[in-house]
């Protein structure tokens, strides 16, 4: 039986582990903390499909399409072909499982309108989609752990992945609880880590998804691609301890965007793009608000309170008790923040990366949603290509036996004593705070040349101390060994960032603000002994 | 404002407590003052000694993900929704959760959970409702956080040997009305890990941070 190593227990990973177990495969999930605590229950609005409880003139074909265009035409038609009519089969199986949709009187999954989309095909849990999908696949692995085809691993760190000759033969994960690294090996290996939020500090998302996996299989020879997408959510509410995001499904549920002039309401995005004006796509919308710039505020007050009570519960409750609003009553203040990765691990149509039987899944992996995603996409991709890993895995036939790597072993377990004993007046998190202000200075919704090379110049002096660390003790093992994965990955961001001499979808370039043709590829970059070299797939060698 | 934390190093360590001044805005969170406490700048206790940062779970910071669960002036919430401003006194004590094995400071081993859920296959496998199910109910119930806080603040828990605590009779609810071919099942389940023990104190409600209406999925199940 083929063994399948699993990085990330958000939705991403339990998808790909039921499905491999479902095939028969046996799957082990590993992860620091359970399911509940994964950014996959802060997942809010819904998830697209066209099934037939869909508008009329609705088509798969037209999902397709609003999923390219939202994506500026840079995502690959194969794959969101592949995506978009799989969609209504994934509906159907988290019914199937038992996921608590939100119905109608006929017992049927309700939908809701969401951004940069032609017709309503957003099915939702209420405001709690994510969660409630969540609670339905953790039972559904607990089924096949109980029938020994899943084992779940907590308190377990990834550290790197064991490769030779670019294969793939498991990973080196370091142990929480025995305070070691310990080699597992396995058939494949499943990434589903994440987004790379530690880059930027606070986002909308979890701080336990930090972007290190994708910055160490960098380094060790995997390509990312499209680096210089990240979307920045335009609707989010500034507390004392984070950026809270106010979901889509306000705006799906008719909520307005507005700006005050003399007393006066200003609907800016309906004065400029008409009816539909607060649903164009993320990027666009939070450009314009950043363009306003002065207070916006975003008004669901006029929706009957049963209403807010049934379909925005979570956002009437998150809203009341982080920002003393009652939603029912006042507008909410907004701004754009930080909240989705487009970019990521490169992968291939079958979600492998150019190293064989090392995969990625998720947020981590960079697929279908080009240079910005369409809300209610993200929850369908975490799905799906989790499913897509399973099967190709489940396809191969052979059964791995691994290579010697224990010197390769013995060589890190050195590095991380040589860490855990080194003394510097830099400390782990002291660096990683100025990285995450570098980011959000200089890697922000609106970039120049100048602020991305000094964005550069300021990491490469990070990486330069990053192996003089004091390492401090009262931190995790993690959180000292993962900082100079990040800062790579940070640096590979601006330069990507850097090498896109246009604006496209989430990337804009106040330098080259417009859209070339010449740019409609994705971004590649890859990794060789300190150099960071940057090309455009226009092979389409990745997604097509 | 005293800060009173009892922390732990290690798992077989002792536990101790050491204060902190904190003189700041009470308009935020629990979760919001550890983090100024950490990070502020070094870490220095009551006494002005540098001392190591505090250890705690931590992951949404929103109220969605239950991991900063702990005992805030002795009553078991999340860190991340509990306001100083609400608090009364001039004190506020810390402690970890009880009834769960220490990991390090307010870190708690809650792999029980799972565990207890895992072995009694509380699953719903296929979705075959039964005829009158409470959709409202259902959707409350899947809302729950795994947190522990109900177990908590249960005079009956103990340790998850035999009574398995509140959340357990929730997933037990969602399976029995969404799998009628479990429901007999998952009744005789909850009645031996839950129904044949609970007091009823419903003490559980009084501290769901998901305000899920446990009482519901009793009634529902002790039919």
């Amino acid at each position: 039986m083929k063994n399948v190593l699993i990085i990330g227990s958000g939705i991403s990973g339990l998808a790909c582990a039921v499905k491999c177990a479902g095939l028969g495969l046996y799957a082990t999930l590993i992860s620091p903390v359970s399911s509940e605590r994964s950014q996959s229950v802060m997942a809010a609005g819904g998830i697209n499909a066209v099934t037939e409880e869909c508008e009329e003139g609705d088509s798969v074909s037209c999902h397709i399409e609003d999923t390219l265009r939202g994506g500026a035409r840079i995502g690959g038609k194969n794959a969101v072909t592949g995506l978009c009519e799989h969609a209504g089969d994934i509906i159907r199986y988290l019914e199937g499982i038992g996921t608590v949709f939100s119905v109608d009187s006929n017992g049927r999954p309700m939908i809701r309108a969401f951004g940069g989309q032609s017709f309503k095909r957003t099915h939702y849990c209420g405001s709690s989609t994510g969660k409630q999908i969540v609670s339905a696949l953790i039972m559904e692995a607990r089924r096949y752990e109980a029938d020994g085809l899943i084992e779940r691993k907590l308190r377990l760190d990834f550290h790197s992945a064991l490769i030779k000759d670019w294969e793939c033969f498991g990973a080196l994960l370091y142990d929480e609880k025995k305070r070691l690294l310990v080699p597992f090996y396995a058939d494949a290996l499943v990434m589903a880590t994440g987004g790379q939020n530690a880059l930027f500090g606070k986002t909308t998302g979890t701080c336990l998804c930090d972007g290190y996996a994708a910055g160490k299989l960098f380094m060790q020879g995997a390509d990312l691609k499209n680096l210089e997408f990240i979307q920045f959510h335009p609707t989010t509410l500034e507390t004392a301890q984070k950026k809270m995001l106010i979901s889509e499904a306000v705006r799906g549920e008719g909520g307005r965007l507005f700006y005050e002039d003399g007393g006066k309401r200003i609907y800016f995005m309906e004065d400029k793009y008409g009816p539909k004006g607060n649903l164009q796509t993320r990027d666009l919308v939070s450009r314009e608000i950043n363009n306003i710039g002065r207070d916006v505020y975003l008004d669901i007050s006029f929706l009957d309170k049963k209403q807010i009570d049934v379909k925005l519960p979570e956002v009437r409750d998150l809203c009341r008790k982080y920002g003393g609003i009652d939603i029912s009553q006042t507008p909410i203040p907004v701004a754009p923040a930080v909240h989705f990765f487009m970019g990521g691990i490169a992968v291939h149509l079958n979600h492998e990366t150019n190293i064989k039987d090392l995969y990625a899944v998720g947020e981590c992996a960079s697929m279908y949603h080009g240079a910005n995603r369409l809300g209610g996409n993200s929850l369908l991709a975490a799905i799906y290509s989790g499913w897509v890993a399973a099967d190709d895995i489940f396809g191969r036939t052979e059964n791995k036996t691994h290579p010697d790597f224990d010197r390769a072993i013995r060589n890190e377990e050195d590095k991380l004593t040589g860490l855990m004993s080194s003394k510097s007046s830099f400390s782990v998190i002291h660096i990683r705070d100025m990285l995450s202000d570098t980011m959000r200075k200089d890697m922000n919704m609106i970039r120049t040349e100048s602020t991305l090379k000094e964005g550069i110049d300021d990491v490469d002096y990070l990486l330069s101390v990053a192996g003089q660390i004091w390492y401090d003790s009262s931190e995790s093992t993690y959180t000292n060994y993962s900082l100079t994965g990040l800062l790579t990955l940070a640096r590979a961001a601006l330069t990507s960032a850097l090498s896109r001499t246009e604006s496209r979808g989430a990337h804009f370039r106040n330098d080259h603000p417009d859209m070339d043709d010449d740019y409609a590829f994705s971004t590649l970059i890859s990794y060789d002994d300190g150099a960071y070299n940057t090309c455009l797939d226009k092979e389409r060698v990745y997604e097509n | 404002m005293k800060i009173r934390i009892l922390r732990q190093t290690e798992p077989d360590g002792d536990a101790y407590w050491e204060s902190f001044d904190y003189d700041g805005t009470r308009e935020i969170s629990v979760a919001a003052l550890l983090d100024h406490l950490n990070y502020n700048d070094d870490i220095i206790n009551d006494d002005g000694v540098k001392t190591t940062r505090i250890g705690w779970d931590r992951s949404c910071m929103q109220g969605m993900c239950g991991a900063c669960a702990m005992v805030i002036n002795e009553v078991p919430s999340l860190a991340c929704d509990t306001f100083l401003n609400k608090l009364k006194g001039n004190t506020l004590t810390i402690r970890p959760l009880r009834k769960f094995p220490v990991i390090h400071d307010l870190i708690v081993d809650r792999s029980v959970i799972q565990e207890n859920l895992k072995s009694t296959d509380v699953y719903i496998g296929e979705y075959n409702p039964k005829e009158n199910e409470d959709h409202r109910h259902q959707y409350e119930v899947a809302k729950c956080l795994k947190c522990g806080l109900c177990m908590e603040v249960c005079p009956n828990y103990r340790g998850g040997e035999s009574f398995y605590g509140a959340m357990f009779a929730n997933d037990c609810y969602l399976v029995y009305a969404r799998n009628r071919k479990k429901s007999a099942d998952m009744k005789s389940t909850y009645a031996d890990h839950f129904g044949r023990t609970c007091s009823k104190s419903l003490s559980c409600m009084d501290v769901c941070p998901m305000n899920i209406p446990m009482i519901a999925s009793m009634a529902k199940l002790n039919r």
